[in-house]
């Protein structure tokens, strides 16, 4: 699995080969100068130690060691800011790709993901794709020219030590590999794990007041251990292995370097080799390994992230329809579907659907719930295309415009608006970026909005809490009503529009939007028969297909769904308006 | 640091685990120090050896230090290992300690003092933050004592053979260990403090993406919403560009630091040794021992720069913990209800000092057994008479009397043994139908599921179902039909089966044909029940014995 990942990785890297080739050398050459500081060191100990030289005598080399070590130091500086330049282009790059394509990919495709999920892939994830380049990557260059160099220097000092060091050597990648699959496993289910787990804890914390009305908030204290504690054997499982790799990667670092200072040990003892090369070899020995470690340690990272990478590319590969790019024609909107089809996963929901929707006209959709009114919004706004037939406007097909465009010609407000983190008036203003304050308070007024906002703390400036906690259903239904007028669409998509208002705001939103309709094609999926009977057209669906059509009055003089519904909705009709 | 004494102070019950682990953290850094100076001291001793006459080769004592060179290597090799366990162990110990614990905070704030908080913002605080606490001990606790403890062992250690050598070890491992991280720390905190900020803005502009997205779409917002985060990412960059140069610089002083220290060693041995004061194998152990000391100060920049961030998290998890809840607590277990009657009587209350009166002189009688309905427009006060029955708000004047006693003596815990609300939020967890009905009665068994589905009409739509009662219910219910959430709720009030019923607009969002079927399946589950039943729509009013119209908060004459 791993195998399709890397490259693909890789190629994430092309967005930045310059930075990541830099950091690279750069730290190629500092291992380099590890070595060259070495010999230095073995000299100066060697002739102190063994020649009786003073000082003095040694100190071109001291000079030559500060030198070193002054220019490492550059080198580090330099190797961690273009390391993380790299990173930084790549992380910047992937998460604006991820959000166009989840906003290429519409409501509807998006509602199969757990909003929690994406944001931890978002940002965990595209975190954790971090020490991959500006640890791993350089780190397998680092691994393989720091100890080919090392043995090229060891091998014409000590026969022995060299192949000391070049058996141990390899066993590291070699039994990294023989482990590493397996611990992959376990760290790819500890990723899941964490997703879970935040997927959890927004559910619990959205969900805390009705667990509290039902008396079970202090249970979940159970389940919150549970899961963490799920997760803490879950992932120690993974560390376990991890952790025996690279302990048994030091034990091979460690006794062959044991094994290298004792061996010198007995030939010193008996003058058959000099101290120098014995000294210098043992400066070098941990040398020699130290990048080898390194890479199991980022060899761990590399499984992190490409434990995440799985999951961004699949958010990344989703398929999404190429969209039109034509205008939308010109003057009033008419819009005819022919013979509409569509389904989910679960079945057919619209089936062979036609029906008009006359400019300038108010068309009331009716019908039980899975009619197929909520799908039928949908294929209008364009959030899913049909699977058979088509919708045309003014004669264009639907499917040739380009969404953007069509999306500015109309408002949309459906059955649960959101508001958006911040101000009343920034909310309102959501399509019109540009309203000044008179058009939001007309916008307002226009959606029986303006009491209540003006009653606020703060008025238009007031904050909206989480998903409009602090406001009531009618209010956000009220505000969302007001932002689709300030946004003066051609065509406007109420959907349950009027489901969260008391009976005396109903009254008074209804007349409103007859009002507003004026100039613009209206559709209306109505739960309530009152917007129905203010409507020039019904349509009642039935089984994903218009049953019925004509204008209220004649629809309700005659037998038939229309006159079925009207019964179910008596008595509510019976009830005075305020207007 | 008043926030990391708190922090330390919650982690107590775990003390065994956290000095374990620092315990074996100072074994590994000692014996790889031993290793190093034996072995470099074993190499010149031999080469002395070697070059003196064959009586003295004979003498010399080979096999101990030989031995003892392999058996720190295998110390070592062994204690790095335990401590890696043992403090991780740990680590995710206290994390689930703390997760509770800050669940078990978080509780009794809801709902009322949560309003402000975004969930999402949430959600980043529990997992980000708590996850950062958590590195406490890891990242903080162990290296900074392993240190300090290993720090002077050593230098102890160096003071035996040369004294300047001793002190620029010790110069030179509190500049690397101490001096160089804290002053990167100093320049990182605030990078730090941006990014854990950072992150939350962009993880809520995320979520609004894909929770908000129809609306985005079709108001054109979301190239708006993709410039903030962009915006967002690129602040985001700038700050962990700026981290990484506090960190590029502290490791380029921390390897000059290193270096000359060994420099020093060299030049305070070397000078000793060549005044034939010290024996020339030790400048051998002197120079590996000073490059092997260095091993415990090697983890203490990223501990500075961690204090920052744990810091930073520990105030905002503080101070959401302090939060004072909206109702306090009874002082004493809840009384058992005689009966169970409400009687409010000119009670009034508001949210805070400075706002208006949500509820003012209000007075109700709901007798045991009697159906109340209750009118009014939006905003007139129903909704916060829920919160004032639940002990989700406490009100500040007027008397409430529950089942005969005041309604201050019982908590939201208590007054749900006795009373369901069936509400326009309730609210379905991204789990199985069953966990969703299980909510109300934990101990129900299978027939009583499937007759609770039965009587809330739900029941052939879950049997048409492949899974059945363990079907998955998506995000906040998404693939339930808001007809088939609401029978959820009923379902559950089914299971739950109390004394008293509050209805707060339970006909919220459904059409006309599907309310009439949800008020005939409500009607036979309201036999004996005392009722309150909250609404703006007079559907259902029906059912009720006595109504009243709420308007500004008071009972309309």
């Amino acid at each position: 699995m791993s195998d399709r990942i890397d490259p693909r990785l890789m190629r994430e890297g092309r967005r930045t080969r310059g930075a990541l080739r830099a950091s690279i050398g750069l730290g190629l050459v500092s291992g380099w100068l590890i070595i060259a500081q070495a010999v230095l060191l073995a000299q100066i100990v060697n002739r102190i130690s063994f020649h009786h030289a003073q000082l003095s005598a040694v100190s071109p080399f001291l000079w030559g060691l500060a030198g070193l070590f002054v220019l490492r130091a550059g080198l580090t500086w330099a190797a961690e800011i273009t390391a993380f330049r790299a990173a930084a282009e790549i992380k910047t790059g992937l998460r604006a790709e991820l959000l166009a394509r989840l906003f290429a990919r519409g409501p509807v495709g998006a509602a199969d993901e757990a909003s929690a999920d994406v944001a931890a892939t978002m940002l965990e994830g595209i975190e954790a794709l971090e020490p991959y380049f500006s640890r791993y990557m350089p780190q397998m260059a680092l691994c393989v020219a720091v100890p080919l160099a090392i043995l090229a220097l060891v091998f014409p000092l000590d026969l022995y030590s060299g192949l000391i060091l070049l058996v141990s050597g390899p066993l590291v990648p070699v039994f990294m590999v023989f482990v590493g699959y397996r611990a992959e496993a376990i760290n790819q289910r500890q990723w899941e794990k964490l997703l879970l787990m935040s997927t959890h804890f927004l559910d619990m914390l959205q969900g805390l007041t009705t667990l509290k009305l039902f008396g079970r908030a202090r249970d979940e204290i159970e389940i919150v251990a549970r899961i963490t504690d799920d997760y803490r054997r879950t992932t120690m499982a993974g560390l376990r292995v991890a952790f025996l790799t690279s302990a048994v990667l030091e034990f091979f670092a460690s006794v062959a370097i044991a094994l290298v200072a004792v061996l010198f040990g007995a030939r010193l003892l008996h003058a058959r080799i000099d101290f120098y090369p014995a000294f210098l070899v043992l400066l070098l020995a941990p040398e020699y390994f130290v990048p080898l470690r390194g890479l199991s340690v980022h060899y761990h990272a590399r499984m992190t992230a490409i434990a995440a990478a799985k999951r961004i590319f699949a958010l990344l590969d989703a398929p999404v329809a190429a969209p039109g790019e034509a205008p939308v024609p010109a003057g009033e909107l008419a819009i005819a579907c022919d013979g509409l089809g569509f389904a989910y996963a679960g079945g057919k929901v619209i089936d062979g659907l036609s029906a008009l929707f006359p400019a300038g006209a108010i068309t009331a959709i009716v019908g039980e719930s899975g009619a197929g009114k909520t799908t039928l919004a949908r294929l209008l706004l364009g959030f899913i295309r049909p699977q058979a037939g088509e919708i045309r406007v003014n004669g264009a097909d639907l499917a040739q415009i380009a969404p953007e465009e069509w999306w500015k010609a109309l408002a949309w407000v459906p059955q649960n608006p959101r508001l958006f983190a911040g101000s009343i008036a920034d909310n309102l203003r959501l399509g019109a970026p540009g309203a000044d304050e008179a058009a939001l308070r007309a916008a307002a007024a226009r959606a029986k909005a303006l009491d209540f906002i003006e009653a606020l703390p703060g008025g238009f400036n007031a904050d909206v809490g989480e998903a409009g906690a602090k406001l009531s259903g009618g209010q956000i239904q009220r505000l969302a009503l007001a932002r689709a007028y300030l946004k003066n669409p051609r065509l406007l998509i109420l959907d349950e529009a009027t489901a969260n208002l008391d009976m005396e705001s109903e009254a008074l939103v209804l007349g409103a939007i007859a009002e507003v309709a004026r100039g613009r094609t209206v559709i209306v999926i109505a739960h309530r028969l009152a917007m129905a009977a203010r409507a020039d057209q019904v349509l009642v669906l039935q089984d994903g297909r218009v049953a019925q059509a004509g204008p209220p009055q004649t629809l309700a003089a005659q037998p038939g769904p229309y006159r079925e519904l009207l019964r179910a909705y008596e008595g509510e009709e019976a009830l005075p308006c305020a207007n | 640091m008043r926030e990391l004494i708190r922090l330390h102070r919650l982690f107590k019950p775990h003390r065994g685990w956290m000095r374990g682990g620092l315990a074996l953290a100072c074994v590994t850094i000692l014996a790889n120090f031993w290793l190093m100076t034996l072995s470099g001291w074993f190499l010149a001793a031999t080469a002395v050896t070697g070059l003196a006459s064959y009586a003295v080769q004979n003498t010399f004592n080979f096999f101990t230090p030989a031995a003892s060179v392999r058996f720190f290597a295998t110390l070592r090799v062994a204690s790095r290992y335990g401590e890696r366990l043992a403090t991780h162990e740990a680590t995710f110990r206290l994390l689930a300690d703390l997760r509770v614990w800050f669940y078990t905070v978080l509780e009794p704030l809801a709902p009322a003092a949560l309003q402000g908080y975004r969930s999402a913002d949430l959600l980043s605080r529990i997992v980000a933050d708590i996850d950062t606490l958590n590195l406490f001990y890891l990242r903080v606790y162990v290296p900074l004592l392993a240190a300090a403890v290993t720090i002077l062992a050593m230098v102890l250690f160096f003071a035996v053979f040369s004294w300047p050598a001793a002190l620029v070890l010790a110069a030179g491992l509190l500049l690397t260990g101490l001096g160089v991280p804290s002053a990167t720390g100093l320049a990182g905190r605030r990078a730090g403090a941006e990014t854990v900020r950072l992150s939350a803005a962009l993880r809520a502009e995320y979520v609004d993406a894909v929770q908000g997205m129809g609306e985005l779409l079709t108001y054109g917002a979301a190239p708006a919403l993709q410039a903030r985060a962009a915006a967002l990412q690129a602040e985001l960059i700038a700050a962990q560009g700026q981290m990484a140069r506090v960190t590029g610089l502290g490791a380029a002083a921390a390897s000059l630091a290193t270096n000359f220290t060994l420099l020093g060693v060299v030049i305070a041995g070397g000078a000793k040794v060549a005044a034939l004061r010290l024996a020339a194998p030790d400048l051998a152990l002197l120079a590996l021992g000073c490059m092997a000391a260095f091993e415990a100060v090697a983890p203490l920049p990223a501990s500075f720069q961690y204090l920052g961030q744990i810091a930073s998290a520990a105030r905002r998890i503080f101070a959401l913990a302090d939060t004072k809840p909206a109702v306090a607590p009874p002082a004493a277990p809840a009384p058992a209800p005689q009966g169970y009657a409400l009687a409010l009587e000119n009670v009034s209350l508001r949210y805070t000092p400075e706002s208006p009166w949500a509820l003012r002189h209000f007075t109700l009688r709901v007798p045991q057994g009697r159906r109340v309905g209750i009118t009014g427009a939006t905003g007139a006060g129903k909704t916060t008479l829920i919160n004032l029955l639940l002990r989700f708000h406490e009100f500040q004047e007027g008397e409430a009397r529950f089942g005969g006693h005041d309604l201050r003596a019982y908590g939201s815990a208590d007054l749900a043994h006795h009373i369901t609300v069936i509400s326009q939020r309730s609210y379905l967890f991204h789990t199985t139908i069953r966990d969703n009905l299980l909510l109300a009665k934990a101990d129900a068994d299978e027939a009583a599921l499937w007759h609770a589905l039965e009587v809330a009409q739900l029941a052939g739509f879950v049997r048409a179902q492949a899974d059945g009662l363990d079907t998955l219910v998506g995000e906040a219910g998404i693939k339930l039909s808001g007809g088939q959430a609401r029978r959820v709720a009923l379902a559950r009030a089914v299971l739950k089966d109390t004394p008293w019923l509050v209805l707060d607009e339970p006909t919220e969002g459904l059409d006309a044909a599907t309310e009439r079927e949800f008020l005939a399946d409500l009607a036979p589950l309201l036999a004996g029940k005392t009722v309150l039943y909250i609404t703006h729509r007079p559907a259902g009013l029906a059912l009720m014995d006595e109504v009243h119209a709420l308007r500004s908060g008071q009972i309309a004459a």
